[in-house]
């Protein structure tokens, strides 16, 4: 189903190297929209990555240094990478040879444009 | 902690309260006779929680063969600390019920997650069925009674364990 979210996470999934891109309730930790590849688990993914987000927000918040801009992960097979608004939470997943600069680039635009 | 009154539950419940960081765990049947249960302290509580939560979900199943024209097969509650999960798994034995609670600890889309691995781990468990034998009225609450007193160690064959974490 098409939202007017869909075309700005078309967008980023079209980024060379991108395998998804998930809009995600940081508290429930649901899809909202997503746009992926065949064969990714979106909704356990969206969980965990969500929670990932939600703890690396509230661990930077402890240590005293504000608000997370962007997390990225390193896996051996690729990145997930992730930033926040207004309890959501963008979530990219990227080969392992994808330009992250790029990404988060463009991550950072889009949360830009993402209203509910 | 951790209480069964049948030992095939332990293990997958314990895994789903450990992976899924909630603060309750009730495992019933629909008829509201307990299974297993995390974080209630106290019998009268179980009983309460596992009658309200067959309550729930015969509401709602009759609401979603109304709407829908089959049941729904989860509910979720939302409340100002706490979130309440309702989903049904179905065991050898027959269908079953999770009643979870859960804080900020944790997100319903992880304990969706994790309910899908307990809901499989039940599914797949090797358990005696034994003579279809239907509750009836006259048995259900002494039936209830000798699981609650399983669970909280007034009976033989309580069995308990301590969460890792």
């Amino acid at each position: 189903m098409k939202t007017n979210l869909t075309p700005i996470l078309s967008a980023l999934t079209r980024q060379r190297g991108v395998r998804g891109s998930l809009l995600v309730d940081e508290t429930d930790g649901v899809i909202i929209d997503a746009t992926m590849h065949v064969g990714m688990k979106g909704p356990a993914f969206a969980a965990l990555a969500a929670s990932l987000y939600r703890k690396a927000r509230l661990s930077a918040e402890a240590a005293g240094l504000g608000g997370v801009t962007f997390v990225r992960l390193r896996a051996t097979e690729g990145h997930v990478c992730t930033a926040g608004k207004n309890e959501m939470v963008l979530v990219i997943v990227a080969d392992v040879h994808a330009n992250i600069g790029l990404i988060r680039m463009e991550m950072l635009k889009a949360l830009e444009r993402l209203t509910i | 902690m951790i209480s069964v009154a049948e030992p095939w539950v332990e293990a997958p419940l314990k895994r789903f309260v450990d992976d899924a960081r909630v603060t309750f765990a009730l495992l019933i049947y629909p008829s509201g006779q307990v299974l297993g249960q995390s974080g209630f302290s106290r019998a009268v509580e179980v009983m309460s929680a596992a009658a309200l939560a067959a309550g729930i979900y015969a509401t709602v199943r009759e609401l979603g063969r109304t709407l829908d024209g089959k049941g729904f097969r989860d509910v979720f509650h939302a409340g100002a600390k706490r979130r309440l999960y309702l989903a049904e798994a179905f065991t050898p034995r027959g269908p079953c019920l999770l009643l979870t609670v859960f804080d900020e600890q944790s997100s319903l889309g992880l304990v969706q997650l994790y309910f899908e691995e307990l809901r499989t781990a039940l599914a797949q468990t090797k358990v005696q069925v034994p003579d279809a034998a239907p509750m009836l009225d006259e048995n259900f609450e002494v039936e209830l009674n000798r699981n609650l007193a399983m669970l909280f160690g007034r009976a033989p064959g309580r069995r308990h364990i301590t969460p890792t974490s």
